[in-house]
């Protein structure tokens, strides 16, 4: 073998840093990616904290740059399907699904997607908006071309009896319903999770009744809203009659911090719902934010700053308490929050147009058998197991293997970019030592 | 003769003005200035150059000859270029400008030279707004017209 | 030289630019200007369809200058130029339009002014693009070694990882001891142990490292240089030593603050949490019944807003082992909020207060006073909880101080042109992509010298500082950017003006060899001595001597255009 090579499990900023450190070292690497396009929960964000940074702008580059890049090879609409061999020697079979699209062909034009009349929620709007059966997830994917959803395709479910209004229209003539899961295997020297996060469902705590009262969404969803990209182009509409709300409240620890629910802490909520308060307040100069936390966990570069910024400069009001229901006002919809103001002492109730669940992050759902896959520990909530985890970060119980990003444990995006470095050059480390 | 009005003349006129950024501190102190959604007057346009020296006075006059209000040099902190002494040229040479320009009778505050951090997005923020109002003051350049 | 093509792309970048500016209106004015063969408008210039979008157009409209108006060169003029490499167009004819962070994000509620101004830079970059010339990358060798600053963990991780994959390490430690901050502490959390020994393997492994060489005790008295290829002095124990190496990772570390509050210094049972810890190695703490911690002493104030990141957990972790010591003890830990983020520093939060260790939250206006004369008696406190004082026996106070920068900080950064920003410490590329490389290529910053973090946080930063050293390092060749001066012989009078201004001596007079010059003395520029500062093109009295990308007609053009005049 010419190259040494290295699997990255994972397409989100965690797997593309990974990726990218390794492939500009030498390496051939191959990184894959369950979903049609590589970028990850960041491609979601429309802004990014402290500095209010658009992220897909700051992401797209690198994106790019690991979809052109010689020594990367991108396996997206992959996924891992065994593991054998030993460190330094790992063989792994990844299955490529059938996207029913040839990559080399497709021009991402997007005919097929206006063309095709079947819909289904998109995932990458978080429910917000359908897609279609051809979809390609975001204007900026990588790779930037269709990809048609067998579960929805009534093609493919009626044998080619039904529609095929793709394979008319495409000029590329890229759709190929003929295409059949394929098995790569590949031979690799060391191995990186970044297999990212998961939200958790926050329907199970009824007392805020997310998926009860219309007015009532989570986190991801109003930044889907708030993007230029989202469904709204970046006009917040509450759901039950799509007006603009004057003031919000975001509820902090949904699911963290909780006995009933996880016990950790999410560690970038706080940051990411003042974010939120301000891009609300940047679009809507009279609209009113409040944010009910616990601690105000804001210990990076900039984070204080950032918060005090939010109360004097958009009045943005933070309120120490952990609301204990909301309600729904029946003659508007409006959310109603109910809680203990913990610093004045007196309970109290809110009512707002639109309430923000800051939903706990829980790893992602691959990991259990990736984990099972690998023989790899797992803690009590699913995260990697890191066995040395203040002298040797990145590093997993099996050699050769390594772990970054939010998959091992919760932190913001830059954390998440020194692990994955870490863990590339750890990787790097242990194939110069496996010679 | 009847004189304009000057108080519509002072609320009607916007300068023109150029901003020489060097690209390690002052051009990043504007970049983080933008990204930190600083609102500021529109009067200012920047050209980059690598470093506050590279930009020789006479560049400055032909711009104030040209008509523009004001220009601008912005460079790191005395004693954090990039390039060790750029910026200390820089100083040398705008003290002999400034008197040169008042030589030649142009008000010297036309000129500006300020230092702004990688850093300072505020501070890059504000050093404009204050050479906006100075400039603002001084009223339209009608030195070249006179040549 | 070919008559110009030029060819404009103008982002919208989603709302970000198009929200402002009247993005349609720009790229009709575009249209106008003199040598525009096209323009057009991109959502995302930077997404795929964008960049096929410069490629095609290439291609199709023939063109040989190429202008994106749209964010900073800073982040993605690589990504603009590769483009243009790619569709065979030398990177060089690129110019880039800041059009936002210079113009929609800072003219949010000026969208009319925003707009003219935007065509203003737009007729600025194409009075530029026409001017640009191909240039050829300078490409030079890497030499393969690296030298570290700082022994600390994320030094020393960094050292150790970068000599493993078989390059040649020169680390420097100021003090006579490897180890850092870390041989002044008790025990580590989450983990509770004593430092000790695992230190002790780390310190081993890098003193018995045949690629490492440690200097030590040492200081970096002089850096010079560039990516790949900087010359380094340093003293030695008082003894002058120089070297080469290609790279350089910065990991100093931080200090702890002492603080002028709670009568720290003055009364004897009043510590630091580093003294405390300091005497609980020592064996010296004595008895002790009820003890009392602040947090954020000195920190999240006006003159120090920042929080320091790893006081509470270090707060708690004393708090919970003075509880084990002397489970008699009542231990109070009085916080703000309280920073245990992730997994196991709320798991070690709930235990410390399972093991009977009682928070009370104050709030900075009302913070708590001491009480006693020659030594603390008691600590009274507002709870807002209980919206009431209490006063708290107490025979121990601690205090929690946030890390603050070393005090050499500024000498290293003028040393190697490195930037410090907020608080003091060092300022890094890009505050969430480029978390451990300076702006500056070749040199890279990890640990606490960046920003306060835990051992856990800095030992991955030092590894990930190594992982972007190891890039040009086993490249072994970088190009750099062609931006540097050349000389026009015919016109050079060899005054050598610019030798005196050059602050890398990478200018010299010499008799010319070129034919029909042969023995004139002019100026030659070595170029791979030249940083590309221009300082000389703008000192040479005859115009002689120009900075490729910043030619003096490039620069005039640009004025010109802003001012009205061709």
């Amino acid at each position: 073998m010419a190259k040494k090579s290295v699997l990255v499990i994972g397409g989100g900023i965690a797997g593309i840093q990974s990726a990218l450190d390794l492939a500009n070292m030498g390496f051939q690497v191959y990184l894959v990616e369950k979903t049609p396009s590589i970028g990850g929960r960041m491609s979601q964000l429309d802004k990014t904290f402290p500095t209010n940074d658009c992220s897909m702008c700051i992401l797209a580059p690198k994106m790019i740059e690991a979809g052109r890049h010689p020594n990367i090879k991108l396996l997206t609409y992959s996924e891992v399907e065994e593991v054998a061999g030993d460190p330094g020697k790992f063989r792994v079979k990844i299955r490529k699904k059938a996207r029913s699209v040839d990559e080399e062909k497709c021009t991402g034009c997007g005919v097929c997607m206006q063309k095709c009349p079947y819909k289904t929620d998109s995932e990458f709007q978080v429910g917000l908006a359908k897609r279609k059966a051809a979809y390609i997830t975001f204007p900026q994917a990588v790779p930037n071309v269709a990809t048609i959803d067998p579960d929805i395709c009534i093609y493919i479910k009626s044998e080619g009896k039904k529609c095929g209004a793709c394979i008319k229209f495409c000029d590329a003539g890229a759709i190929d319903f003929s295409q059949q899961d394929r098995i790569i295997e590949v031979e690799v020297g060391s191995i990186i999770l970044a297999t990212g996060f998961d939200l958790y469902d926050p329907s199970g705590l009824e007392e805020y009744g997310y998926g009860k009262i219309k007015n009532v969404i989570t986190a991801m969803q109003f930044e889907r809203m708030i993007s230029a990209s989202g469904p709204s182009g970046g006009q917040l509409q509450r759901p039950s009659d799509g007006k603009a709300p004057k003031n919000l409240a975001f509820i902090q620890c949904v699911g963290s911090r909780d006995t009933r629910h996880k016990l950790y802490c999410s560690s970038v909520c706080c940051m990411h719902a003042t974010k939120e308060a301000i891009l609300a307040s940047e679009h809507y100069p009279d609209l009113k934010a409040f944010i009910f936390y616990t601690d105000m966990r804001a210990v990076g570069k900039r984070f204080q700053e950032y918060i005090a910024r939010a109360e004097q400069e958009y009045k943005v009001t933070y309120i120490r308490s952990r609301p204990s229901e909301i309600t729904e006002n029946p003659d508007n919809g409006n959310p109603i929050v109910w809680y203990e103001e913990t610093t004045a002492r007196n309970r109290t109730s809110m009512e707002v147009d639109m309430v923000v669940l800051c939903q706990a992050m829980v790893p992602s759902g691959e990991q259990k058998k990736l984990s099972e896959m690998l023989n790899l520990k797992l803690n009590a909530y699913q995260f990697v197991d890191i066995p040395d985890r203040l002298f040797h970060p990145v590093d997993t119980e099996i050699p050769g293997v390594f772990a970054c990003g939010f998959c091992q444990a919760p932190q913001d995006i830059p954390d998440s970019v020194v692990q994955a470095s870490a863990a590339a050059a750890r990787a790097a480390e242990f194939m110069s030592k496996e010679k | 003769m009847k004189l304009p009005d000057t108080k519509e003349v002072q609320t009607e006129f916007k300068p023109k003005i150029l901003a020489f950024c060097c690209n390690w501190c002052a051009y990043a102190g504007a970049d983080l200035a933008g990204v930190s959604r600083f609102q500021m007057p529109t009067n200012v346009r920047v050209i980059r150059v690598m470093c506050s020296g590279r930009v020789p006075p006479e560049l400055v006059i032909r711009a104030l000859a040209n008509g523009l209000d004001g220009v601008m040099i912005l460079g790191c902190h005395p004693g954090e270029c990039h390039y060790s002494e750029g910026n200390y040229l820089t100083r040398r040479r705008a003290h002999v400008l400034k008197r040169l320009l008042s030589y030649i009778g142009i008000e010297p505050d036309r000129f500006q030279l300020r230092w702004v951090s990688a850093a300072e997005g505020a501070k890059f923020s504000a050093v404009v707004k204050e050479a906006a109002d100075k400039i603002t003051a001084l009223g339209p350049n009608r030195w070249g017209d006179k040549r | 030289m070919a008559i110009p093509r030029i060819g404009v792309f103008i982002c919208h970048c989603g709302t970000n630019i198009g929200g402002v500016v009247n993005v349609p209106e720009v790229v009709e004015y575009a249209k106008g200007l003199p040598y525009v063969v096209h323009a057009e408008a991109n959502l995302y210039t930077c997404s795929e369809e964008g960049i096929s979008s410069i490629k095609n157009n290439i291609k199709e409209h023939n063109l040989n200058r190429v202008v994106v108006a749209s964010c900073t060169p800073r982040t993605h003029q690589p990504l603009f130029r590769n483009a243009c490499a790619d569709a065979g167009l030398n990177p060089y004819l690129f110019e880039f339009v800041n059009i936002r962070e210079h113009c929609s994000w800072i003219h949010m509620q000026n969208r009319r002014e925003a707009t003219e101004k935007a065509k203003e830079l737009v007729k600025m970059g194409v009075a530029k693009a026409r001017w640009l010339e191909a240039q050829e990358e300078f490409e030079s060798e890497v030499y393969p070694a690296a030298m570290v600053i700082g022994g600390g963990v994320a030094g020393m991780s960094a050292a150790l990882n970068l000599a493993n994959q078989g390059f040649e390490v020169h680390l420097v430690e100021k003090e006579p001891e490897l180890g850092g901050r870390l041989l002044n502490l008790n025990r580590l959390f989450p983990i509770n142990k004593a430092p000790d020994e695992l230190v002790e393997s780390i310190v081993k492994a890098v003193e018995s490292h045949s690629k490492i060489k440690l200097h030590m005790p040492a200081v970096v008295k002089a850096a010079s240089g560039y990516i790949g290829n900087f010359d380094v002095s340093i003293d030695e124990d008082g003894q002058e030593t120089s070297f080469k190496v290609g790279v350089i990772i910065v990991a100093t570390g931080a200090q702890v603050l002492k603080p002028e509050l709670y009568r720290y210094g003055k009364l004897a049972n009043v510590l630091t949490h580093l003294d405390l810890e300091q005497r609980l190695k020592d064996g010296e703490l004595g008895e002790f019944q009820n003890v009392v911690m602040i947090n954020c002493v000195g920190a999240r104030i006006p003159e120090r807003p920042y929080c320091s990141r790893l006081c509470c957990m270090t707060a708690i972790k004393n708090a919970a082992l003075m509880k084990e010591i002397n489970p008699e003890a009542k231990v109070y830990v009085l916080h703000r909020d309280l920073m245990t983020y992730g997994v196991e520093f709320e798991e070690y939060y709930r235990k410390a207060k399972e093991a009977g260790v009682r928070f009370i939250r104050y709030t900075p206006s009302k913070p708590p006073k001491v009480v006693g004369t020659k030594k603390v008696k008691s600590v009274k406190v507002y709870d807002e909880l209980m919206d009431m004082e209490v006063e708290l026996p107490c025979d121990l106070l601690v205090l929690a101080t946030p890390l603050i920068p070393n005090d050499d900080n500024e000498e290293l950064s003028r040393m190697l042109k490195v930037p410090i920003g907020d608080g003091g410490f060092f300022l890094e590329a890009h505050v969430k992509l480029r978390p451990v490389e300076f702006a500056t290529d070749g040199i890279y910053v990890a640990g606490t010298c960046r920003w306060p973090a835990d051992i856990r946080e800095s030992v991955a930063q030092g590894y990930a500082a190594a992982s972007e050293a190891a890039i040009p390092l086993r490249q072994g060749l970088v190009k750099v950017e062609a931006i540097t001066a050349t000389v026009d012989p015919r016109i050079c009078k060899g005054c050598g003006t610019c030798v005196l201004v050059c602050p890398f001596d990478a200018i010299e007079l010499k008799e010319s060899k070129i034919r029909g010059l042969e023995g004139k003395i002019v100026a030659e520029v070595n170029a791979a001595l030249c940083k590309g500062c221009g300082l000389c093109a703008a000192a040479c009295p005859n115009r002689a001597i120009q900075q490729r990308g910043f030619t003096d007609v490039q620069l005039l053009s640009m004025v010109n255009a802003l001012s009205g005049k061709r």
